[in-house]
């Protein structure tokens, strides 16, 4: 007889996340031409040797996460490059799992949307084809979850 | 052995088709075909062209989406029928099946039904007396209002895929083979980078990246079930003896590389600036935005926000219906200080400058105008152990920054890093980065 067989997932939020650990660094007011600022925030950043995630790119500058433990390392770094930047402590990245989440037209909008609603300071969003990811402070991690449950419950917030 | 389009078009890449699941048969195996609809988009038989047919009798009437699945799955009925026919003329002989009778059960959401069990004990009784069972990709059945199990569903985009994946778990299949008309998966699209490597080996998550991500060559749902099942899945050319790609798990394929570059989606990017906004009515702007965004059923990519502004990407075939909801919309914000905000999408229209006209004598007013970049796309490299690794956000921007090719967003995964950048630019964005990173792809 065949064997018991787990065929596609459910659709919809399967399961939230949190990965906690992260500095925000920000950089704005990055001077023109941005392109080539930016470029030289990075190439510091790979000289350290810090690995960083979550890039984002702004109207006047760049954003990324790195390791909690990196930050000290990542700040004498960047305070050498001259450049205005901040870094946010205590960040943490609350992931909202929806495999082919493209498929459900509008389920990523719900997503980003209940997120706001909650009333928690969201530092930045981003998505890829299975997931949401949101960067907030520790502190804001359970009213996030609480507010994103019931998608990954299948209803509605 | 599943067939797409390509590989049961014309009576020749039939013959090649089967003359492969002959091959199979008498090396021993017990092979169950999946075939796809004959031939793609503008074929007399293919999926596009029955949904056509229904939009000629009266196009403003939308088809009930149940009735839309019926007529789908005439395509694969045909294709199976005739594949099957095809194989006892060349001596084996062969029992065409649809989805129902080869137990593929979904839920009920038609158009993009899930599957969610497989009985196949019709494919093991034709299996038992010798036969070949050609089953009907991309369809399925569900139980009916009455709880009879009676109702055509289709599967949605992948769906011959994803039936071959299904059918090989439930069967316990030694692998599942797709054929296709290219090689295998390759590190890129072969248009662009005419030397791009065909991979010998990738693990399921690279393929269902590199799916997601824009190749076209395996859908990402049909290696969900074989990785959730652990069934080797192979992805060949029906028309060539090259061995093709062997998709396996993680722990078959370690190692650090780069997989490949890929791109994908006609997108436009809208980028709305708060900061002329009053702080304490920011929250309550981007919440009007995406819950519109839902309620609609807009396709979001590279969203951004942020405290002062938010983005994000709409596949261009919604964009239209973006504009209609957004441009010369009104909000009016009290929260201490009242403020009537319009909403501008690019360029001022004249409806914008009436709503505005309109406004003025009833308060304070505000605009919010997005930036619109039209004719955007989003080329990703992806890769294992590589993007965690120092720099790689700094080689991709500057590589793509000697190219001249500008980047408007970015975003990342465990297994890529994507960047939105011009149409114009992403032949040049893709050909330049995937010889960036050549050294590192492992085919």
């Amino acid at each position: 007889m065949p064997k018991q067989t787990v065929f596609e997932s459910k659709r919809g939020v399967s399961r939230v996340e949190v990965r906690e650990g992260y500095s925000q660094v920000l950089f704005s007011g990055l001077p023109e031409p941005l392109v080539a600022s930016r470029v030289a925030v990075l190439e510091v950043i790979a000289q350290s040797g810090v690995s960083i995630d979550f890039l984002k790119l702004t109207q006047s500058g760049l954003s990324f996460l790195v390791p909690e433990a990196k930050s000290e390392q990542v700040e004498a770094a960047i305070r050498s490059i001259g450049f205005r930047y901040e870094v946010l402590q205590h960040r943490a990245i609350v992931l909202a799992h929806a495999v082919n989440m493209r498929d459900e037209e509008g389920l990523i909008a719900r997503i980003v949307g209940t997120a706001i609603r909650c009333g928690v300071q969201i530092d930045h969003i981003g998505d890829m084809h299975d997931r949401v990811l949101m960067v907030v402070s520790d502190f804001d991690v359970p009213r996030l979850q609480e507010a994103i449950a019931p998608i990954a419950a299948g209803g509605r917030p | 052995m599943k067939f797409g389009g390509t590989s049961v078009a014309t009576p020749e890449a039939r013959n090649s088709a089967a003359l492969r699941v002959i091959s199979a048969k008498e090396q021993g195996f017990s092979p169950v075909v999946v075939v796809s609809a004959i031939g793609r988009r503008g074929a007399p038989y293919a999926t596009d062209t029955l949904i056509n047919a229904l939009a000629e009798v009266d196009p403003p009437t939308a088809p009930r989406p149940r009735e839309l699945d019926l007529l789908m799955s005439c395509g694969e009925v045909l294709s199976a029928v005739l594949f099957a026919h095809l194989l006892k003329s060349l001596g084996h002989p062969a029992s065409a099946m649809t989805g129902v009778q080869a137990g593929i059960h979904t839920d009920g959401n038609y158009g993009n039904a899930r599957v969610t069990q497989v009985e196949p004990a019709g494919i093991l009784r034709f299996l038992e007396q010798g036969d070949i069972p050609v089953v009907c990709g991309f369809q399925g059945v569900c139980a009916s209002p009455e709880g009879w199990l009676s109702e055509i569903t289709t599967l949605g985009r992948g769906g011959s895929d994803t039936t071959g994946s299904a059918l090989g778990a439930a069967l316990g299949a030694e692998a599942v083979e797709v054929f296709t008309d290219v090689d295998g998966v390759k590190s890129a699209d072969p248009d662009f980078v005419p030397h791009a490597p065909t991979l010998r080996t990738v693990t399921y998550d690279e393929v269902a990246e590199i799916a997601h991500l824009g190749a076209k060559v395996l859908h990402p749902r049909a290696a969900e079930i074989a990785m959730n099942n652990g069934i080797p899945l192979w992805v060949k050319n029906t028309f060539s003896d090259d061995p093709g790609t062997r998709i396996v798990p993680r722990s078959d394929y370690p190692g650090k590389r780069v997989t490949g570059v890929t791109h994908t989606g006609k997108l436009v990017y809208l980028q709305f600036n708060f900061e002329s906004s009053e702080a304490s009515h920011v929250r309550e702007l981007q919440s009007v935005v995406y819950e519109m965004l839902e309620r609609y059923g807009i396709n979001l990519f590279m969203i951004n926000v942020s405290p002062t502004g938010l983005g994000f990407g709409v596949p261009r075939s919604q964009y239209e219906v973006v504009m209609d909801l957004m441009d010369g919309l009104v909000l009016p914000l009290d929260g201490g200080r009242p403020v009537i905000y319009l909403f501008q999408i690019g360029p001022a229209t004249k409806e914008v400058e009436t709503q505005e006209r309109l406004l003025r004598p009833l308060g304070e007013q505000r605009r919010i105008v997005a930036e619109v970049t039209e004719g955007c796309t989003m080329v990703s490299v992806i890769g294992h152990e590589v993007l965690q690794q120092p720099g790689i956000f700094l080689r991709t921007l500057r590589t793509l920054h000697e190219a001249k090719v500008p980047v408007l967003q970015t975003s990342d995964s465990d297994l890529s890093v994507s960047c939105l950048v011009p149409e114009a630019d992403m032949e040049r964005a893709v050909r330049t980065l995937h010889d960036a990173f050549a050294g590192a792809v492992a085919p």
